[in-house]
């Protein structure tokens, strides 16, 4: 039982990652429906960003981990934020009408930001300071860090903070507007572009967020980390509902999960697959995913 | 217009593949560095190249050889069976006479077929895997020791210097892992007393394993031998203390990298690491590393040192032999008699493989690799 | 008329000049640029003519791979009599898979792919009789009677016998009753059902045959390699692959030989650039996309559907004045 529950905590961890990568493929998706193939890589420059506050703050002998920690957050959203719609503006917008080009101007994006940190960076693997250590709660053999919960109430927190704007503000009315309907939304008023940007811009700053965690709690980063995580948080996403928010973090938390219990009670180098055939499963039987609404086909 | 463009684009994107390749007569001599530049081993690969480098600038100092000068050729394999072959061909286009490097076994066994259909000689570095040697190409050589030399060693380290009964194997599904971890499971199996209670993989690139350290704990293992590589095996250490898994954790040789330290931070203290010795704990190495530092003002890399005496060792071959003729380096090679590199005395046996591979455990001490009781 | 004949032309010649003059890494960049024409082609089935997105497309080549190469090593199996063999496993794994999952919208069906892919992939690492990460070592060349063929001309022209055999048969396959069927599904999937046409049955069709191609691929790229592991069939190829066919133009054959010499030829013709050669292709990649959105190579069909969209794209994006939309030339 205890062993169950740590591995519950275990899958929670990693599907907190997941589901805050996921909100950003689902959002995308769901306005201007691409797989935004570089996704996974806004998440490695966050991370990497996070990397460089921690250093300036060192630098200039601000020690106090709690304020470093907020900074870093901040900043490194902030900036990330701005990329992802600089990348929007440059690779995407001129091909929002050619569904397939545009994808590999996504995987264009993605070599561009893997090598780009590549080449700024490092192409070694770089570790964040240890700013807080392992202590936590401990319930006979189950172990939780400060950390860990930290990461699971702030991510609650943010992907809560996201779905009441979708769903109570005017600019929310407007993103979903335009993924029922772009042209009908455009002659609505609404202004497509800048909506589409601020998608983008609300998508990575999430990301950035799981990145400076990421560095926080594994301690280790390198311009490479994106790929699979890009990888598992995009079929997180489909398995909960692409376009779904709620359904993203819950494919998240769910796939994390599956995962655990997978590695746990089965085999760890079946795990991926065990989740993958649940993934098939679960589309063959449901196939708009879990929390997926009916979707007009189109293409 | 732009359909024009677009050509135009590529076409100059394009011209840089019609370079001419070898050179004529009087040439320099070149040497083959097929390592990893992109992709997750690159700093690896940048390693290996640069200690090249080094020894073909110091034989150039000395006035070069057989009068020419000594040229490195460093391709990118991206660790890719089949962009190694690329370039594998297009180091033999560019009239290489011998090849030294590589670093996934997975990249150098496909090129290693190519250089034997060449006639070439192949002086693997840093590729483990004991098919490389298998295969029975006699061009193919390494001066690094089989994963089946070491997977013996560190079984025998467990039973005997830490007492284990209990053992859990965890590797990472790569070539290079997986033949370590079978090596030393093989080792263990039958042995009165110890038992194996653990043997998977995980997945590299991954962060999490504390799936698989949640399970490892409940089997209550003594050892814990991880043989993938370093950067998983820094996380996998410190999950391994966060979770309060019982026993020790002892990892294999490519963990034997300061980032180990740095990611794993105290966790990583009292983990052993089997490993061939560091050339800083090699008197025979320490004049390499410090010109390794002065010509790149950094550390050298765990397979600086081992890519710098195969590079060396085709060097010798050339002047034992008086020729840079193909056949004449491999059978030079072939006959190196307890050549004196900067990782001690080589020699070769038939297979290709180096005979008295010497391994000894490292055990993390204050941040520091230190060997523990050499054996 | 010279104007459009002169590419296909130097096409021609350079195909036939490169195994007499090239020399072996010219020759072997060259045979990978036909491994990735077989591929393209085989995919611009699935995707350019039935019009369904694969994200997992290299698990057929997998699976023709490591069939021919466990045939010819384990059974010493002729390589001729593997192909037949590997053509009907990659037959039967694109039903298994296909089946159940084509009733799918097409972005399911991608992550499907791409399930289904990796599924392919971590089986083949850890199976013990695919060889498990080692995969299968050396697989021995092909024969002809008593001639091996081994040099690098000899591998160059036998994947141009591959690439001209499924360069033929796409081209037939385009013009026949399955063409225009896939046509008709791609373009209004309603209205061919309306007309009778059975889109699964048809769709399935296109996922067989391009599994097929894939599988030829794999039989000639592990005669090629003479080791084949499974890194060699990650995601990474699938998008490749994908890459080759989006790039040269959807449906276009001469967009898929173009599109399969860019995608093997630029990283290589970069090599000079060493440690910035990935990142410059990223940048390519966005910019081949951005100036030539519509493949170097389009077919004419799609080219003519994409200038009523854009059309009326435009003046949509006219009448708000809010946006801008890329024009076609």
């Amino acid at each position: 039982m205890q062993i169950a529950l740590q591995q519950l905590v275990n899958g929670l961890t990693v599907g907190a990652f997941y589901a805050l990568i996921a909100l950003g493929y689902t959002m995308v998706y769901g306005i201007i429906r691409l797989i935004n193939f570089a996704h996974g890589d806004i998440y490695a420059v966050g991370a990497f960003l996070g990397l460089s506050v921690y250093g300036l703050l060192a630098f200039f002998r601000v020690g106090d981990p709690v304020l470093a920690t907020l900074v870093a957050l901040v900043v490194s959203m902030g900036c990330t934020g701005l990329l992802g719609v600089l990348l929007y503006r440059v690779a995407y917008r001129p091909l929002l009408r050619a569904r397939l080009s545009i994808l590999i101007s996504a995987i264009g994006g993605s070599l561009t930001l893997e090598y780009g940190l590549f080449l700024v960076y490092s192409p070694s693997f770089l570790v964040y300071p240890h700013l807080f250590g392992r202590a936590g709660l401990t319930a006979g053999d189950i172990q939780i860090s400060w950390l860990q919960i930290l990461i699971f109430a702030s991510s609650i927190v943010l992907m809560a903070a996201l779905y009441l704007m979708v769903h109570r503000t005017k600019i929310g009315m407007a993103m979903r507007a335009l993924a029922i309907n772009q042209d009908a939304a455009r002659l609505m008023g609404v202004d497509v572009s800048r909506v589409i940007a601020l998608t983008f811009f609300l998508g990575s700053v999430l990301a950035a967020f799981a990145g400076v965690l990421t560095g926080l709690y594994y301690s280790q980063i390198s311009f490479l980390m994106g790929f699979l995580i890009g990888l598992k948080a995009f079929t997180a996403a489909v398995l909960g509902g692409i376009g779904n928010i709620p359904g993203a973090v819950l494919g998240g938390f769910l796939l994390g999960i599956l995962e655990s219990l997978a590695a746990g009670y089965f085999s760890s180098r079946w795990k991926d697959v065990v989740a993958f055939a649940i993934l098939i499963v679960i589309l063959v039987v449901r196939p708009r995913g879990l929390l997926g609404e009916r979707v007009v086909e189109r293409m | 217009m732009r359909r024009v463009l677009g050509v135009l684009v590529t076409l100059m994107l394009l011209v840089p593949l019609t370079a001419p390749g070898a050179g004529a007569q009087g040439a320099p001599i070149r040497i083959g560095v097929p390592v990893p530049l992109s992709g997750g081993n690159a700093k690896m690969g940048d390693d290996i190249a640069k200690a090249a480098t080094l020894a073909a600038e110091e034989a150039n100092a000395k006035g070069g050889l057989l009068g020419r000068k000594v040229e490195i050729m460093s391709f990118d394999d991206a660790c890719d069976a089949q962009q190694s072959v690329t370039a594998a061909h297009k180091l033999l286009d560019a009239g290489v006479v011998a090849v030294a490097g590589g670093y996934c076994s997975s990249a150098a066994i496909p090129a290693s077929a190519v250089y034997h259909d060449a006639g070439v000689a192949f002086v693997a570095d840093a590729s483990s895997n004991p098919k490389l040697t298998d295969q029975g190409f006699e061009n193919v050589f390494r001066v690094i020791g089989r994963d089946d030399q070491q997977g013996p060693y560190a079984a025998g380290f467990m039973m005997k210097t830490l007492k284990a009964k209990r053992i859990a194997i965890i590797h990472d599904n790569t070539l290079y892992a997986k033949g370590l971890a079978d090596a030393t499971n093989a080792a263990l199996t039958g042995r009165a007393g110890v038992q194996v209670v653990f043997f998977d993989a995980v997945t590299p690139g991954e962060k999490d394993f504390s799936a698989v350290l949640t399970k490892v704990k409940s089997l209550k293992p003594d050892v814990t031998y991880y043989t993938g590589y370093y950067p998983e095996g820094g996380l996998i250490a410190k999950q391994f203390k966060d979770l309060g898994v019982s026993g020790k954790f002892m990892a294999g040789d490519a963990n034997n990298d300061p980032t180990f330290v740095s990611e794993a931070g105290n966790a990583s203290e009292g983990v052993f690491v089997t490993s061939t010795p560091l050339p800083q704990d090699q008197a025979t190495a320490k004049a390499f590393i410090d010109r390794y530092k002065k010509r790149w003002n950094q550390d050298p890399g765990p397979y600086s040192a081992l890519e710098y005496d195969a590079v060396n060792v085709v060097l010798n071959a050339i002047k034992q032999s008086g020729s840079a003729d193909r056949a004449a380096i491999v059978k030079a090679i072939a006959a190196t008699k307890m050549y004196r590199g900067a990782t001690g005395a080589i020699s070769f046996d038939k297979k290709g493989d180096r005979t008295s591979v010497l391994y000894i455990t490292y055990i993390i001490k204050d941040g520091k690799f230190v060997p523990y009781g050499v054996s | 008329m010279l104007y459009r004949f002169a590419p296909a032309a130097a096409a021609v010649l350079v195909a036939i000049v490169l195994p007499i003059a090239g020399t072996p890494y010219l020759i072997d960049v060259g045979t990978l640029v036909l491994v990735y024409v077989i591929l393209g082609l085989g995919l611009n089935v699935v995707v350019g003519y039935a019009g369904l997105l694969d994200l997992g497309y290299a698990a057929f080549f997998a699976i023709g791979a490591y069939t021919t190469a466990l045939l010819m090593v384990d059974y010493h199996w002729p390589f001729w009599v593997t192909l037949p063999v590997a053509a009907l496993l990659t037959a039967l794994s694109g039903i298994i898979i296909g089946t159940p999952t084509l009733r799918l919208r097409s972005d399911y069906l991608a992550i499907v792919t791409l399930g289904f892919g990796e599924i392919v992939r971590i089986a083949a690492t850890n199976l013990t009789f695919t060889g498990g990460p080692e995969g299968v070592y050396g697989i021995p060349h092909p024969r002809i009677g008593m001639f091996v063929l081994r040099s690098p001309q000899a591998m160059y022209v036998l994947a141009m016998a591959f690439a001209l055999l499924v360069l033929v048969g796409s081209y037939n396959l385009a013009r026949s009753r399955l063409g225009r069927a896939w046509l008709a599904i791609r373009e209004d999937e309603a209205a061919a059902q309306a007309a009778g046409i059975y889109p699964v049955y048809f769709k399935l069709m296109a996922y067989v045959l391009g599994a097929v191609f894939a599988g030829a691929a794999g039989s000639f790229f592990a005669v090629k390699l003479t080791a084949i592991n499974p890194s060699s069939f990650t995601f990474i190829q699938s998008v490749t692959i994908l890459m080759v066919i989006i790039l040269g133009g959807m449906g276009s054959l001469p967009g898929v030989i173009l599109g399969a010499a860019v995608i093997v030829m630029l990283p290589e013709a970069l090599r000079a650039f060493d440690q910035v050669r990935m990142f410059a292709f990223g940048i390519g990649l966005i910019a081949l996309m951005l100036i030539r959105p519509q493949g170097l190579w389009p077919s004419r069909i799609g080219q003519i559907e994409r200038r009523v969209v854009a059309a009326s794209a435009a003046s949509i994006a006219a009448g708000t004045g809010a946006d801008t939309v890329a024009s076609t030339e």
